[in-house]
C-alpha cells in the first residue's frame, strides 16, 4: 500500500468509527448520570456570594444543605435537614417573644472531606453569609432578618465594626444547639433559613485561606470585588448528597459526583452534569436525542418540545414570580427624557406627575385587556394578579378584587382625569421593557392597543432597551411605565409586598409611591407571628393595592421539560431547579 | 526583509493598544449605571446600583479608568472577565485552542474545495461550470450563517445523530478529565493522537464536524473567487500561452503551469483567510455550543464586560497583525520578484 | 460632453427609445385601467410615478448599446443579478402600493399585527406569506423590508465612503506624515475583530437601526480608505495631474476632476459586493440581539424570528417553513443579486481580465 492509500484507509476507519459510535436507540442513556442543559453560567459557587438562579441551582441542597427544608411541595411547612427539628413555639424552639430561634444541630453529619459538622460550623456559615456582604449580594437577606440593617457598610462604604459584635452576640452556640436572637420578631425567618442557611466547614474554609471568623480580618474579607476573590468560588466542602468535582468554565459545565458518606441513603445518580447550552436549537436536539435528561426551555419555545417522543413537558407549576407593569408617579424629566415627549400635557407628552392622578391609573388598569394578555403573551400559562403576592403563597387573597378590561369605564376614568383636560389634549409616553423579552413586549403591545383604542389622541410607544440601559433609567427615575418581574428570594409574602408597595421598596420607591398606611401595614405583617392576624393584614394590603393601583400584576406559572425516563422528580415553587437527590432514571 | 519584519513588529503594540484606546473612548458614551449592568443579573439586586458604581469606580473620568486598567496590564494582569467567569488571560488561554482547531478543520476543506472549484470556473470561464460554481459558492454567502448552522445541526444531529453539538461526548469528556489523558496542546484532536486515543480523536472530530461544515459553507465563496481570478490572470500570462503553443496537452498546461502559479496569491492570502475565519466563528460557535473564543468575545461585547472585550480585542488585533505579516513574508518567499520595503 | 452629445445620442437611438416610451406608456395605462391597481396607485401616486420612471430608465440603459451592456449581455449571470436588483428596487419603491399600511399606522415600517399569539400561522388569504411569532404579517414585512435593506446598505456605504474619502484622500494626496498617521489609524480599525467591534458599538450607543448602521459603517470604512489611497497614489504621479497642477488647479479641483473619476470603478465593484454583505451583517447583529425591535420591517429581524422555528414541530420538521422561507428568500436573492452584479462589474472593469474576454 502506498502512503496515499494508507491515508485514505485511515480516514475511512476514522469516519466509520465516528458513524458507528453514533448509532443509538432510545434505551436509557447514561443511566447513572443526570445531565441538565441550561442557558446561563453560574456566577460563583460561593454560597455567600451567589445571588443568581444558575449558581443556586448547583449549590443549594446539592452541595450545601440548610438547617431546615421545605416539606414536599409546600412553601410554608418545613422539615428538619441539618437541624433535627423545626423550631416552633410548641417545641420550645421559638421563644415566647418570637425573637429567639433555637436549632438543634444533627449529629453524625460529615462534610465531603470527612470531617464532622458542628454547631460552630453553622454559626460560622451564618456569620460568613452576613459579613461577606458584596455589593448586590444576598447578605442583606440575613442582615435584615437578624440585625434589622440593610448592609454592613455606610453610604461612603465604611465598614460598621459594631455590627460584628452585635451579630456575634445574636448567634449563640451552646453544645450542639445554635440559637439566633433577632432584633425584632420577623415572621418569614424560618422561610429564609430554609433557603439561605447553607452550612460550610469552618476548619476547611480557614485552612484554605478563607475568613477566620474574627473581627480582626473582617475588613479584608468584606465586599470582595470579584467572585474569584473568595475561596469557595470554585471549591466546595458541604454536607450535601453531591460533591463538587469540577466547575469547568471552559466547556461551561459543572460536574458533581455522589457523596458516598452522605448522612442519608446516598443518591441514585453517580454523577450530575450541569451544562450551559445557549442556543435553543442545540438544547432541544440534545433533549430529543437523549443526551440531556433535563432542559431549561423558555416559555415561548415550549411548543417546539411538546410532543417530542420520550420527552415530558410538565406545565402549570406554580412559581413565585410576579410580573408587573409599573406606573411612575414622579417621573424625572430633567435633561430631556424621550419617553415623556414634551414633558407637558399637550398631546405630545406627559408631565412628571401624570400617573400621580388616580383616574389615569384606573383608566390604564381598565384599558388593559387581561384575557388577551394571558392568552397571547403567556399562551394561557399565567393568571391575572390582584396584588404582588402570587397565588399559592401564604397571604394571597383569592377573594381580593381587581379591575377588569372595560373600555367604557376606562374612558370614563380618563375623562375625569386632570380636571377633564386630559381627554381633549391626549398624551404620549413610552412603555419600556428589556430587549429580547418577547412576553414583556407582548404585554406592552396589549396595553398599547387597549389605551390607544379609547381615543386617537392617546399614544403609547412600546420601546425596548437593554437591561443595563433600563438600570440607568430606573436609577434616574426616568421610566414613565415599564414591565419587569420579581422572583422570590424566599417564599414569603413580605418578600413581595416590600419591593412592590413599601415606600423604600425596590420598585415602589422608583415609582414614587408613598402611602404611610401601607408602610405601617407592611411592617406590622412582617413582625406578626400569628398566622390569622398576619393573613388579615395582607388582605388589607391587597385592598389598598387595588385602590391605589400603582402596578398591574400577573402571576407566572413555570414549566419543566425532561426525559420520560426521569423518576422521582417533584416540584416546589421555592426550588430554583429540580431537587436531584430523590431522582433516578429508569425506562 | 528583516528590517521590514522588525518594523511591522514594532507596529504590533501600537495597534494592540490602539484598539483598547478606541474601546475606552466608546465607553465614555456610557452612563455609569449602564456599566453597572455587567454586575447585576437579577432585579433583586437593583438597590445595589449605587454601591456597585462606587466600589468599581465606574463614575470616575474615563482616562483615569483607562490608566488604572493600563497599569494593571503592565503588571501582567488583564483583569477579570465577568462573562467568562475567569481572568481574561485564562479565558484567552482556555477558549483560543478550540477556535484554532475549528479554524483548521474548516480551513482544509475551504482550501481544497475552493482551489478545485476556482480552477474549474476559470478554465471553463463563462460557461455552465463557471456559473454553477459561482452560484454555488455565493449561495452559501447569501444567508446569515446561523441559518446554515441550524440547518446543519438539524440534519446531522437531529436527523442523523452524526455530529452532536459541544466539544466532546460524555464518556470522552470524563476520560479527558481523568488522570489518564495528558493535555499537551489544548487542541483536543491533536492531544488525542499524542495520547494514542483514537476514539477520543474520532469523538472530537464528530463534534467539530458540524461547526466546521458551517464555516466552510459560509467562507468558501471568497476562496473560489480568489482562485478563479488568480487562475484567469495566470492563463493570460505569456508562459502559459507559450506552453499551449508548444502543443502541450491542456490538462498538463493547467495542472503544471497555470495552477501552480495561480496558487501563489491564494496561499499567501491563506493566513489572511485564517484570521478572517477567526473573526467569523462567533455565530457558529454559539449555535454548536462550541467553547471558542469568538462566542466569548461577542458575548463580552454584548454584556459590556469591559476587561473581557479589551483583552479579546487586543489578542485578536495582535493575531491579525501577525497574520498579515505572515502573508507578506510568504509572498516574498514564493515570488522573489517582490521586495518588501 | 454636453447637450449636443445627448441630442446626437437621442437621434441615433430613436427607434429603440420609442419602444421604451411605448413600454412606459403601456404600463401606465395598464396600472390605471385595472380597478384594483388604480385604487392603490391613487393612494400612492408618487411611488407609482417613481417606479415608472425607474422602468423607463432601466429600459433606456438596456437598449442603448454601450461597452457595459455589451459585456453584461455576454454573461447571463450578470443579467440575472441586474434583473434581481432592479426587481428589488421596484418592490422598494412600490411598497405603499404592494402593501398599503393600515389607516391607523403612524410608521409604515412597523409591521401590522393581527393579535399577539406567539405561534406563527401559515399563509392564508389576507396573509399571503403567513405570520411570524407575535403575528406580524410576513408579506408586509418583506415588502417594506426591501426599503429597509436599501436604506441600510446605501447609508452604510455612504457613511463608510465618506469617512474613507476623507481619510484615504488626505492620506494619498498629502502623503508623508499625514499618510503614516492615517494608515496607522486604518490599521487599528482593520485589526479590530469586525463583528465584535460592531457589537460593542451597538451595545454602547444603544439598540436601534441607526446605531446598527453606524456600527457597520465603522467596521467598513477602512477598506474604502485604503482603496482610495491606492488610487490616488497611482494617479498622483501621472502627467495630466501634474499638468493640471502646473496650470494652477487647486487641490480640491484636482481631487474632484481627476482622482475620483479614476477611482470610481473599483468603488463600484467593492460597494456592490458590500451591499449584500451589509444586510447579512445586520442580520448577524440581529441574531446577537442587537437589531431593531421585533416588529420593524427588516429582513434580518424577520429571519431571526425564524430561529426557534427552523427545527419545526416534533414529527413535522417543516411545520413552520414559511417563517424561514420567505425572509430567507428575500435576503438570499438580494445578496445574490448584488454579488452577481459585483462580479459582473469586476469582470467588466478589471483591465487584467479584459484582454482574454
Amino acid at each position: 500500500m502506498s502512503a496515499r492509500h494508507q491515508l485514505v484507509a485511515l480516514t475511512l476507519v476514522v469516519l466509520l468509527t465516528a458513524l458507528v459510535g453514533s448509532a443509538h436507540g432510545q434505551a436509557v442513556r447514561n443511566p447513572d448520570t443526570y445531565v441538565v442543559v441550561r442557558f446561563a453560567d453560574p456566577e460563583t459557587l460561593d454560597p455567600a456570594y451567589a445571588y443568581d438562579t444558575a449558581s443556586s441551582e448547583i449549590i443549594l441542597w446539592h452541595i450545601y444543605e440548610t438547617l431546615i427544608f421545605f416539606n414536599g411541595s409546600s412553601t410554608g411547612l418545613f422539615v428538619p435537614m441539618l437541624a433535627t427539628e423545626v423550631p416552633s413555639a410548641a417545641n420550645g424552639g421559638i421563644s415566647r417573644d418570637g425573637r429567639t430561634y433555637t436549632f438543634k444541630i444533627r449529629e453524625g453529619v460529615r462534610f465531603h472531606d470527612g470531617s464532622p459538622m458542628t454547631a460552630d460550623d453553622v454559626k460560622y456559615s451564618l456569620m460568613r453569609f452576613m459579613f461577606m456582604d458584596r455589593d448586590g449580594g444576598p447578605s442583606a437577606l440575613l442582615l435584615e432578618a437578624i440585625l434589622n440593617v440593610h448592609g454592613t457598610r455606610d453610604e461612603r462604604g465604611t465598614l460598621n465594626m459594631a455590627l460584628f459584635q452585635e451579630a456575634d452576640r445574636a448567634i449563640q452556640v451552646r453544645g450542639n444547639t445554635v440559637s439566633i436572637t433577632l432584633k425584632q420578631p420577623f415572621a418569614p425567618f424560618l422561610s429564609i433559613m430554609a433557603a439561605w442557611s447553607m452550612v460550610q466547614s469552618k476548619r476547611w474554609a480557614v485552612q484554605n485561606g478563607d475568613w477566620d471568623g474574627t473581627a480582626a480580618t473582617l475588613a479584608r474579607f468584606n465586599n470582595p470585588k470579584k467572585p474569584e476573590d473568595t475561596v469557595m468560588f470554585n471549591k466546595a466542602n458541604g454536607t450535601g448528597p453531591f460533591k463538587l468535582v469540577q466547575w469547568d468554565r471552559q466547556t461551561r459545565q459543572t460536574i458533581l459526583e455522589r457523596n458516598e458518606g452522605y448522612w442519608r441513603r446516598p443518591a441514585a445518580f453517580r454523577r450530575v452534569i450541569i451544562r450551559v447550552v445557549e442556543d435553543f436549537g442545540a438544547r432541544r436536539l440534545m433533549l430529543q436525542n437523549g443526551d440531556a435528561d433535563f432542559a431549561e426551555i423558555n416559555r415561548p419555545e415550549i411548543p417546539q418540545v411538546e410532543g417530542l417522543p420520550g420527552v415530558r413537558v410538565i406545565d402549570d407549576l406554580s412559581a413565585l414570580i410576579t410580573d408587573g407593569i409599573f406606573m411612575n408617579m414622579r417621573i424625572d424629566t430633567s435633561g430631556g427624557n424621550p419617553d415623556v415627549g414634551s414633558g407637558r400635557l399637550d398631546g405630545n407628552g406627559i408631565p412628571p406627575d401624570f400617573f400621580a392622578d388616580l383616574n389615569v391609573r384606573r383608566g390604564i388598569a381598565q384599558a388593559f385587556d387581561y384575557n388577551t394578555m394571558i392568552r397571547d403573551c403567556w399562551r394561557g400559562k399565567a393568571s391575572v394578579g390582584n396584588g404582588p403576592i402570587p397565588k399559592g403563597l401564604f397571604g394571597y387573597n383569592p377573594q381580593g378584587k381587581w379591575y377588569a378590561y372595560d373600555p367604557q369605564r376606562a374612558a370614563a376614568a380618563f375623562r375625569e382625569a386632570r380636571g377633564g383636560q386630559l381627554w381633549a389634549t391626549g398624551f404620549r409616553f413610552g412603555l419600556l421593557f428589556n430587549t429580547g423579552n418577547a412576553t414583556r413586549q407582548c404585554m406592552g403591545q396589549v396595553l398599547k392597543a387597549g389605551v390607544e383604542a379609547l381615543n386617537p389622541r392617546f399614544r403609547v410607544d412600546v420601546r425596548s432597551i437593554t437591561f443595563p440601559q433600563l438600570l440607568q433609567l430606573y436609577r434616574e427615575s426616568k421610566l414613565p411605565m415599564w414591565v419587569i418581574g420579581w422572583a422570590a428570594d424566599y417564599p414569603d409574602a413580605d418578600n413581595f409586598v416590600t419591593p412592590f408597595l413599601h415606600s423604600s421598596g425596590t420598585y415602589s420607591k422608583a415609582q414614587g409611591y408613598n402611602n404611610p398606611e401601607m408602610d405601617r401595614l407592611i411592617q406590622q405583617a412582617r413582625f406578626e407571628t400569628d398566622p390569622a392576624k398576619r393573613r388579615a393584614t395582607y388582605a388589607r394590603i391587597q385592598e389598598i393595592a387595588y385602590n391605589d393601583v400603582t402596578t398591574l400584576y400577573s402571576y407566572r406559572v413555570t414549566v419543566r421539560v425532561m426525559r420520560t425516563w426521569v423518576r422521582g422528580w417533584y416540584h416546589n415553587p421555592a426550588f430554583f431547579a429540580p431537587y436531584i437527590y430523590p431522582m433516578s432514571k429508569s425506562p | 526583509m528583516a528590517a521590514y519584519i522588525a518594523r511591522r513588529l514594532v507596529m504590533l503594540p501600537l495597534v494592540a493598544f490602539g484598539v483598547t484606546v478606541l474601546i475606552f473612548a466608546l465607553l465614555s458614551f456610557l452612563d455609569p449605571a449602564v456599566r453597572a449592568g455587567a454586575f447585576i443579573t437579577n432585579p433583586n439586586q437593583l438597590k445595589a446600583i449605587d454601591s456597585i458604581i462606587r466600589t468599581y469606580g465606574l463614575d470616575r473620568p474615563i482616562y483615569e479608568q483607562y490608566w488604572t486598567w493600563l497599569r494593571e496590564v503592565f503588571r501582567g494582569n488583564l483583569g477579570w472577565s465577568q462573562t467568562a467567569r475567569m481572568p481574561v488571560r485564562e479565558a484567552i488561554a482556555a477558549f483560543f485552542p478550540g477556535t484554532l482547531e475549528l479554524t483548521f478543520y474548516a480551513f482544509v476543506p475551504i482550501m481544497l474545495i475552493g482551489v478545485w472549484l476556482g480552477t474549474a470556473a476559470a478554465v471553463h470561464r463563462d460557461r455552465l461550470v463557471d456559473h454553477l460554481s459561482r452560484i454555488f459558492s455565493i449561495s452559501f454567502r447569501s444567508l446569515p450563517s446561523f441559518v446554515w448552522g441550524l440547518l446543519v445541526l438539524m440534519v446531522f444531529y437531529g436527523r442523523l445523530s452524526w455530529f452532536p453539538p459541544g466539544r466532546l461526548s460524555l464518556d470522552a469528556d470524563l476520560f479527558v478529565r481523568s488522570g489518564q489523558f495528558h493535555a499537551y496542546t489544548g487542541l483536543v484532536t491533536l492531544d488525542a493522537l499524542l495520547n494514542g486515543q483514537l476514539w477520543i480523536f474520532a469523538d472530537a472530530l464528530r463534534h467539530i464536524a458540524g461547526p466546521a461544515i458551517t464555516l466552510t459553507m459560509v467562507s468558501i465563496a471568497l476562496l473560489v473567487r480568489l482562485m478563479r481570478s488568480s487562475m484567469l490572470e495566470v492563463l493570460n500570462q505569456d508562459y502559459v500561452r507559450t506552453a499551449r503553443s508548444k502543443g502541450l496537452a491542456e490538462p498538463v498546461v493547467i495542472d503544471k503551469h497555470a495552477r501552480r502559479n495561480a496558487l501563489i496569491p491564494v496561499i499567501t492570502l491563506s493566513s489572511y483567510t485564517i484570521v478572517s475565519l477567526l473573526g467569523g466563528v462567533v455565530i457558529t460557535e454559539t449555535i454548536f455550543n462550541f467553547p471558542g473564543i469568538g462566542r466569548w468575545g461577542a458575548f463580552a461585547a454584548q454584556q459590556l464586560d469591559i476587561p473581557g472585550v479589551t483583552g479579546f480585542t487586543m489578542f485578536v488585533a495582535a493575531l491579525t497583525v501577525l497574520g498579515n505579516l505572515a502573508a507578506d513574508v510568504l509572498y516574498v518567499f514564493f515570488d522573489p520578484r517582490i521586495r518588501l520595503r | 460632453m454636453g447637450l449636443a452629445a445627448v441630442t446626437r445620442g437621442f437621434h441615433e437611438h430613436r427607434p429603440r427609445l420609442a419602444g421604451v416610451a411605448a413600454l412606459g406608456a403601456g404600463l401606465a395605462v395598464l396600472a390605471l385601467a385595472v380597478p384594483l391597481t388604480r385604487e392603490r396607485v391613487a393612494q400612492a401616486p408618487f411611488a407609482a410615478a417613481q417606479c415608472l420612471l425607474l422602468v423607463v430608465a432601466v429600459a433606456t440603459f438596456w437598449v442603448i448599446p454601450s461597452d457595459l451592456t455589451r459585456r453584461m449581455r455576454k454573461n447571463p449571470l450578470s443579467v440575472a443579478g441586474f434583473g434581481l436588483i432592479a426587481a428589488f428596487v421596484a418592490v422598494a419603491i412600490l411598497a405603499p402600493i404592494l402593501a398599503p399600511p393600515p389607516a391607523t399606522s403612524r410608521d409604515p415600517y412597523i409591521i401590522p399585527q393581527e393579535g399577539f399569539a406567539s405561534v406563527p400561522t401559515p399563509p392564508r388569504p389576507g396573509h399571503p406569506f403567513g405570520t411570524t411569532e407575535g403575528q406580524y404579517d410576513l408579506y408586509y414585512g418583506i415588502v417594506w423590508g426591501a426599503r429597509t435593506a436599501f436604506r441600510v446598505s446605501i447609508l452604510v456605504i455612504a457613511i463608510a465612503v465618506a469617512i474613507g474619502l476623507v481619510v484615504g484622500g488626505l492620506s494619498g494626496y498629502y502623503g508623508g506624515r499625514v499618510d503614516e498617521a492615517m494608515m496607522r489609524l486604518t490599521d487599528i480599525f482593520l485589526a479590530f475583530p469586525s463583528l465584535v467591534l460592531a457589537v460593542t458599538v451597538v451595545a454602547v450607543l444603544g439598540r436601534s437601526l441607526t446605531n446598527v448602521m453606524i456600527a457597520i459603517a465603522i467596521v467598513h470604512w477602512p477598506i474604502y480608505a485604503r482603496l482610495l489611497r491606492g488610487d490616488i497614489l497611482s494617479v498622483r504621479g501621472r502627467d495630466y495631474v501634474e499638468a493640471a497642477r502646473a496650470a494652477g488647479a487647486g487641490d480640491v479641483r484636482i481631487i474632484v476632476r481627476h482622482v475620483i473619476p479614476n477611482a470610481i470603478y473599483p468603488f463600484l465593484v467593492l460597494s456592490s459586493l458590500d451591499m449584500g454583505l451589509i444586510v447579512i451583517t445586520a442580520a448577524a447583529l440581529s441574531f446577537l440581539g442587537l437589531g431593531p425591535d421585533v416588529g420593524y420591517a427588516d429582513w434580518g429581524t424577520l429571519i431571526n424570528l425564524s430561529r426557534t422555528w427552523i427545527l419545526g414541530r416534533p414529527g413535522e420538521p417543516f411545520a413552520y417553513w414559511y417563517v424561514l422561507a420567505y425572509p430567507g428568500a428575500a435576503i438570499f436573492l438580494f445578496v445574490l443579486g448584488w454579488n452577481l452584479l459585483g462580479d459582473a462589474f469586476r469582470d467588466i472593469l478589471d483591465p487584467r481580465l479584459r484582454a482574454s474576454g
